[in-house]
């Protein structure tokens, strides 16, 4: 890329920060194998590695690692708990600020999906000292400040590390009732589930490492990746919610796949109404799918079944790894599209009723 | 046929490689061997999504994607010397053998190696050269038909060496120069050449 093409990049307001490095620009993206949470490790090794572990017991520990939820949630007092949840990953986007602002925003998101409030933060950085400039740390752990700032939390330190590639993210700690926690694992027969983000960002980021996307998709998707779901968090304080996750590494099926083992229920998703990028049916059409969202399939494609005229790209955006995805809400049926128009009308433009929770077949997600 | 090797690779990276062979002239045939899923899949739907129909294989540890250009795919691209002539013939010649006829075999093994040497004279006629069995020594380090194979490829003449039979000789790390091929590809070469010479 030219010193000329980033000018006007940077005149698009597409990066924010633009590093130069001995008159190359440097494309983040170029210098890493995995994108954003496209890079988690594979579901089915993550279960093999962690299944059987013998965990300390402690009765304060409200959610723990064998509920698989967003956070860890710690019993301090009778009205006060400890939220806890880190996220971290290779860059997806080019510039170094946006890459900092979309990683705290994703590890900021757990917090918010467990309905707790973040309130300090600690950073976690691996970066290869002798391929790229210092300067490109400085950007990502900028990028990751200005987002604290919005979600109004401290960083109260860090940790780095030399690696091959960059690597940043977050160990986030909020505060929450423990009594009023949203996990995964509550739906009710008859609620409403809606989702507050597009679908769509693990092929989008596959295409800009492609060099594929353009500038307008581009900006469309690093801002609602560096959008933090505190205005959807916040609204969801006002009704009356069963259970509530947020949408990354694992794709929405994914996802869903959580929330329905052992709930007693299934879930039916009506796939026209779910948002997303159309650009990213094309490119799915085209194969630039991230590895992660095969991953997905492989390990919870037994709880779905797709009606015949689901087609194979919506197929895929519903298994796509995303990254600071949006929150997966259920929501009573009366409630819901009151919730709807709340979030909309605070910014949540892309708020969506995309399903049900219902009473049979249990534990499956029809898709139709 | 064009052929890439994409071992190695993760995605987006061996759909961009075969986007850029394409972006060059859509072959009727062309051959992808990846070693991940992810790619195997990402490959077989750009191949669709170009007009082609697309096989898949397992090719020892990796996989091999072969997609043949369907009718009304992207304009397919004849072969570059039926474009500059359309006088050019095909010859296609398969070489299954490290010596030529019977008898002496010092002989018949130094009459081969004159045999590929006087193979140019051909000019734009010869078209493919194909080595199976123990025809895939040639190919290999020590060959004395390095040189002239070497020149063949530079002139544009295909060359391929049968993978099953290079494996069966432990040769698969010594092969220095051609493409690695199986039957498919030599089934398909026949079908298109304009004629076969066996030696």
């Amino acid at each position: 890329m030219t010193v000329a093409a980033v000018n006007q990049l940077r005149q698009h307001k597409l990066w924010e920060k633009i590093i130069v490095t001995d008159e190359k620009i440097v494309r983040l993206t170029q210098t890493v194998k995995g994108a954003g949470c496209a890079a988690k490790l594979p579901p089915g090794d993550l279960d093999r590695a962690l299944c059987g572990l013998d965990l300390p017991v402690d009765d304060n520990l409200i959610v723990g690692l064998e509920r698989a939820d967003d956070a860890g949630v710690y019993r301090v007092s009778d009205d006060l708990a400890l939220v806890q949840t880190l996220d971290f990953f290779p860059p997806m986007v080019d510039d170094p600020y946006s890459f900092g602002r979309i990683a705290a925003a994703n590890a900021l998101s757990d917090v918010y999906a467990m309905g707790g409030t973040p309130k300090t933060a600690m950073n976690i950085v691996a970066f290869p000292a002798k391929t790229l400039d210092i300067a490109v740390l400085r950007a990502v752990v900028e990028g990751g400040l200005f987002t604290l700032r919005q979600a109004g939390v401290v960083l109260v330190g860090g940790h780095t590390v030399e690696d091959d590639e960059l690597k940043y993210g977050l160990s986030v700690t909020g505060f929450i009732h423990p009594e009023r926690i949203l996990t995964k694992k509550s739906l009710k027969v008859g609620d409403k589930l809606l989702l507050t983000k597009r679908l769509g960002t693990g092929i989008v980021c596959t295409a800009i490492k492609a060099g594929m996307a353009g500038e307008t998709i581009t900006q469309q998707v690093v801002e609602s990746m560096m959008t933090l779901n505190r205005e959807a968090a916040l609204a969801m304080a006002d009704y009356e919610i069963s259970a509530c996750t947020d949408i990354t590494g694992f794709g929405f099926l994914g996802h869903l796949a959580e929330m329905v083992v052992d709930s007693g229920a299934g879930l039916h998703i009506n796939s026209a109404a779910v948002p997303l990028y159309p650009e990213a049916l094309e490119w799915a059409m085209m194969g630039l799918i991230p590895a992660g969202a095969y991953n997905n399939r492989t390990f919870r494609g037994e709880f779905v079944t797709f009606a015949p005229d689901v087609g194979q790209e919506i197929q895929d955006i519903l298994f796509d790894p995303q990254t600071s995805g949006g929150l997966l809400i259920a929501v009573s049926d009366a409630e819901a599209a009151a919730l709807r128009d709340d979030l909309r009308a605070r910014g949540v433009q892309d708020a969506a009723i995309v399903g049900e929770v219902v009473a049979e077949p249990q534990e499956k997600i029809i898709v139709e | 046929m064009k052929e890439l090797n994409c071992r190695g690779l993760t995605c987006p990276a061996p759909v961009l490689q075969v986007r850029e062979l394409l972006d060059k002239g859509t072959p009727s045939v062309v051959s992808v061997i990846v070693d991940n899923k992810a790619a195997v899949e990402n490959v077989r739907r750009f191949l669709e999504y170009k007009g082609f129909q697309v096989q898949e294989e397992k090719f020892g540890v990796d996989f091999r994607l072969l997609g043949t250009a369907m009718e009304g795919a992207c304009e397919v691209i004849p072969d570059l010397e039926a474009e500059i002539n359309p006088e050019v013939r095909k010859i296609m010649v398969m070489v299954g053998t490290n010596r030529l006829g019977h008898g002496d075999d010092g002989l018949g093994k130094a009459l081969l190696i004159n045999f590929i040497k006087t193979l140019p004279e051909m000019g734009r006629d010869l078209w493919r050269l194909i080595f199976v069995n123990s025809g895939v020594y040639l190919t290999t380090e020590g060959s004395e038909a390095l040189p002239v194979l070497r020149q063949l490829v530079e002139d544009g003449v295909y060359i391929m060496a049968c993978g099953a039979c290079l494996e069966h000789f432990k040769l698969m790390d010594k092969k220095q120069v051609g493409e690695t091929t199986n039957m498919l590809d030599i089934v398909t070469s026949m079908q298109l050449a304009d004629s076969v010479i066996n030696i």
